[in-house]
């Protein structure tokens, strides 16, 4: 087992290693350029056009320009007043020494911009993802041990609804209804608030984040519910008519424990490898929700940096959410040799 | 593992929820140091959520302390702005999106400021210098200039240090340091700044700049405290530009990255009395319908740059206001590419349709302009058909008729008919295509406008269809529209036939601009934005001209320019988009300004009620 993980982790790390080149390459070659039509100016001076592409590095041709992002430049003197002559060392350190760069946009570094958005993602995310998988677990094993019944037509409905239906939408209809049409009966307030995380001015309460978690929550989950409950109908389904399970009844065990505790655990195990490739989302988060919601998350920064080529902090989400890709995939591996006795790792 | 049961998935499960919060709480999220009643922490230095270290040490509480705490906020003294993005930081001219500019004038001040009209004021200036005043000293032989600044006695940094010309003198050093540094407009311009005394300093100029008056002012350029900014960061990067120290009429108290600011009045503004308001909340909410039912719930007072839609929607609503700008800057105009598609030199190859001027003059004939105004636009889309349509420098140019009949015979005298009834026209005879071509363009717009710019495209492509011009439609995305010449930009590059965006300049001084779109050497890839590729050399001459400082001279040399791109059709102007704010009744003092953004002069708003 060790030697297996240990075998994954290291495919693991060339496969980032390739990934960051063919994403490097993606995201440079892509048409178009960041130092164009950056906010109000659709024409940048040309004198401002080489001083910035100096200053960030983009005057270098391509693969340096990568193993600078790699490994840094503060091992090798560069030119920083277009004069042709190196004048100094680089300052930085490359992604391998944990340097990610320097925002375009903002000048900023990129890790400090991610961690300021990247725990209201994780928020917000973590808490759309456990009310979806606690409320689609059980409507999927109901849609399935009742199938046919009224209670499944109608969940069958309202999934393929749930899966219809875009967010933003969704996310707007809700706005107009709990925001601008219903109010409070007792403040005249409107029922729930428009977005945010909390009330500005106030004190932490978690009523209040609560309060604000309610729309933009119903809003993403939706889609996740019905994609799980789908998901978990037709795997229990499958596992219902196994004739293991037969076997269990003809032993005579009670109706709860031949469905909960044979039947149910070995329908969730392809769950487990769907929900491992979804967690990647825990921190990429969802660009429609954040924006109609006003959430200041991850979504709407890989947003941003994509529109306005900010490829620093757009490689850096890239990077960090490829590698969660394939952290996941390797995670959702070895639980099924946990869960699983007939899969053997050797 | 084998062993877990759904209750034990479920406890984890919840653990995991409780530490999430935790975490946002404690660390990412709410940082509620801002209520009605708590006074705001000890030191001067805002909080920028989380991880940003103070680079310069804080500023020490002084003078100022006392009085803030006992300001108590009430809700009525307290307004709210709603803008689409964060602001990159408060240096406006980094970022330029508009958002930046909003919070640095409500924290820092400029030598100047220009007014929705186009005059110049003094902020930190004591006042304006001019040729009279002896402000101004011209060495006409030399073709130089030299601009003396005195400054106000008056004004001081939030931490109580008095703002003199040291500090204007390191902000225009850290501007020009290449490594660090940025490109601003006139910074070609200048040789040097230069200390004289502690409010007085001069800018000494290798040319007559006409835009002086702005040099370190107006929209964009503001004066940095040198005690509290760290040149070793830079220009373009340093801290002080996340945690500002104030001069301007509020402090910045908390910045949420990607949610909010606060900001709180200083009570050490220089102009007595002002603010009126106690605090400023600037709230990022990035999607529009949001936006307008926020403002209609009172939840906000103003909606910085309101578009024509919301402005439609909002208008007619109790309690709300629209302040529109008495000019606008934005003039929507079509681009047609005198080279070749994909060339940039139109006397080695001109294009075949848009090189000879009566085809330009044709299309322009074709545009049905109100319409686009009107149906599109709303009705707030106002006719424009010259570059000099607004003061100081606005010419009497007769407005082009909108005459398809007239277009039509028009590109018939220019060899340009259409023989098999299909519709579109082919060159025979026509002096700049090979006999038989078709009429047929590619017609680009860009993205980011949206849908009336979508339809706009449409439109005038019925437009042309009408006249025999058969047109093909893409939308571009701004970065790919404007980028350089090495990143493929489609404009520099001079990939297209008819372009389609909207320009235009704020401010006082229209020589740069004008350089920049119609000058000849403008024309080469990677030297200026005369992406028609457009030559004329009378232009040319009355342009260096207008770099000069006689008034009466520039006026006469501007309408000549007016008539001459009447004449020429370079570019063809359609239309000026609005400038407008929405804000609630109760906030007065909203005067919307395409010199600058609309907190230009937020020391002089108030609140009613």
């Amino acid at each position: 087992m060790a030697q297996y993980i240990a075998r994954r982790l290291l495919q693991a790390v060339l496969l980032l290693f390739v990934l960051s080149i063919v994403m490097f390459a993606l995201v440079n070659l892509a048409p178009g350029g960041p130092l164009a039509g950056q906010g109000q100016t659709r024409r940048v001076r040309p004198e401002r056009v080489a001083m910035l592409k100096r200053q960030f590095g983009l005057d270098k041709p391509l693969p340096t320009q990568y193993m600078i992002w790699l490994v840094g430049n503060d091992w090798m003197r560069v030119d920083l007043d277009g004069d042709g002559k190196p004048d100094e060392y680089g300052t930085r350190r490359g992604v391998l020494r944990g340097d990610f760069g320097f925002s375009f946009r903002t000048r900023k570094p990129v890790l400090e911009e991610i961690s300021l958005r990247l725990s209201n993602t994780f928020y917000l995310t973590v808490v759309t993802l456990l009310v979806a998988v606690i409320i689609a677990v059980p409507v999927g094993i109901l849609s399935a041990l009742k199938q046919y019944s009224s209670f499944d037509i109608v969940a069958t409905t309202f999934s393929f609804a749930g899966q219809a239906i875009p967010e933003f939408w969704l996310g707007l209809i809700l706005i107009l209804i709990f925001y601008a049409w219903l109010k409070n009966p007792f403040t005249g307030e409107p029922l729930l608030p428009s977005g945010g995380m909390y009330s500005l001015g106030g004190e932490f309460s978690i009523p209040d984040r609560i309060v604000h978690l309610v729309l933009p929550v119903t809003a993403g989950a939706l889609g996740w519910i019905a994609w799980y409950s789908r998901f978990l109908r037709s795997s229990m389904l499958d596992v219902l008519h196994q004739e293991y399970l037969r076997t269990a009844r003809a032993k005579g065990l009670k109706e709860s424990r031949v469905i909960y505790k044979h039947g149910l655990r070995n329908a969730l195990i392809p769950m487990v490898t769907m929900f491992a490739l979804d967690l990647p989302y825990l921190i990429t988060g969802a660009v429609f929700i954040e924006t109609i919601f006003s959430w200041p998350g991850m979504g709407r920064l890989y947003y941003q940096s994509a529109m306005q080529r900010d490829y620093p902090v757009l490689m850096a989400i890239l990077i960090i959410s490829g590698a969660l890709m394939i952290l996941s995939n390797l995670a959702a591996d070895i639980l099924y040799g946990f869960l699983d006795p007939r899969i053997r790792y050797d | 593992m084998r062993k877990i049961h759904f209750p034990t998935v479920v406890l984890i499960a919840l653990i995991t929820l409780a530490l999430a919060i935790g975490l946002s709480g404690c660390g990412g999220g709410p940082t509620p140091q801002i209520s009605a009643t708590q006074p705001p922490a000890k030191t001067q230095a805002p909080q920028v959520t989380e991880v940003i270290e103070p680079s310069a040490p804080p500023p020490e509480p002084t003078v100022a302390e006392t009085a803030v705490e006992t300001a108590a906020v009430s809700e009525s003294n307290s307004i709210t702005i709603l803008i689409p993005e964060d602001p990159p930081s408060f240096n406006a001219v980094v970022g330029d999106t508009g958002y930046d500019a909003l919070v640095m004038n409500l924290v820092m001040l400029g030598l100047t400021g220009v007014d929705p009209k186009g005059n110049v004021y003094p902020e930190l200036a004591a006042e304006l210098p001019t040729s009279e005043n002896g402000g101004v000293v011209v060495d006409e032989e030399a073709g130089t200039m030299d601009v003396t600044w005195k400054l106000r006695q008056d004004v001081q940094w939030a931490d109580g240090t008095p703002v003199t010309a040291d500090d204007v003198v390191f902000t225009w050093e850290a501007i020009m340091n290449p490594d660090t540094g940025i490109w601003v407009r006139g910074s070609d311009y200048v040789d040097s700044a230069e200390k004289i005394d502690d409010y007085t300093m001069v800018f000494h100029y290798n040319t007559i700049y006409p835009g002086y008056l702005i040099q370190l002012g107006g929209e964009q350029l503001v004066v940095w405290p040198s005690h509290y900014c760290n040149a070793d960061e830079g220009f373009t990067a340093w801290e002080c530009a996340r945690q500002p120290l104030s001069d301007g009429p509020f402090i910045l108290n908390e910045w949420t990255v990607g949610d909010h600011m606060t900001f709180e009045r200083n009570p050490n503004y220089f102009e007595a009395g002002k603010p009126a308001i106690d605090q400023v909340i600037v709230r990022t909410v990035p999607d529009e319908s949001v936006r307008k039912q926020m403002m209609m719930q009172g939840d906000a007072d103003l909606i910085m740059w309101a578009t024509e839609p919301v402005v439609t929607d909002l208008k007619d609503k109790p309690g709300i206001n629209i302040s529109i700008s008495p000019y606008a800057r934005w003039v929507m105009r079509l681009f047609p590419n005198q080279a070749a598609k994909g060339t940039t030199d139109p006397d080695a190859s001109p294009h075949p349709v848009f090189s000879d001027v009566r085809v330009r003059r044709a299309v322009r004939m074709a545009i049905d302009v109100d319409t686009i105004a009107n149906e599109i636009f709303l009705g707030y889309g106002k006719p424009v058909w010259s570059e000099f349509y607004r003061p100081p420098y606005a010419c009497d140019v007769p407005r082009p008729q909108y005459d398809p009949d007239g277009a039509k015979a028009l590109l018939d005298e220019a060899g340009w008919k259409d023989t098999d009834g299909d519709g579109i026209r082919e060159c025979h005879g026509c002096e700049t295509a090979k006999e038989g071509d078709l009429m047929k363009v590619d017609f680009y717009t860009y993205a980011e406008y949206g849908e009336p710019l979508e339809l706009t495209q449409q439109y005038i492509a019925e437009n042309l269809k009408n006249i025999g011009i058969d047109s093909q439609l893409t939308i571009y995305e701004g970065s790919v529209m404007w980028a350089d010449p090495e990143s493929g930009g489609i404009e520099q590059n001079g990939d297209f036939d008819l372009d389609l965006w909207d320009d235009g300049y704020s401010g006082i001084d229209p020589t740069d601009y004008l350089w920049e779109l119609y000058y000849s050497s403008a024309a080469e890839p990677g030297n200026g934005w005369n992406i028609v590729r457009w030559k004329n050399e009378e232009f040319d001459a009355l342009l260096d001209e207008a770099y000069s400082l006689d008034e009466a001279r520039r006026k006469e040399i501007f309408c000549r320019m007016a008539e001459i791109l009447d004449e020429e059709v370079p570019v063809i102007m359609m239309f000026s988009t609005i400038n407008a704010d929405a804000y609630a009744t109760r906030l007065q003092g909203i005067q919307s300004n395409i010199n600058d953004v609309v907190s230009w002069n937020a020391a002089d708003w108030k609140v009613t009620q």
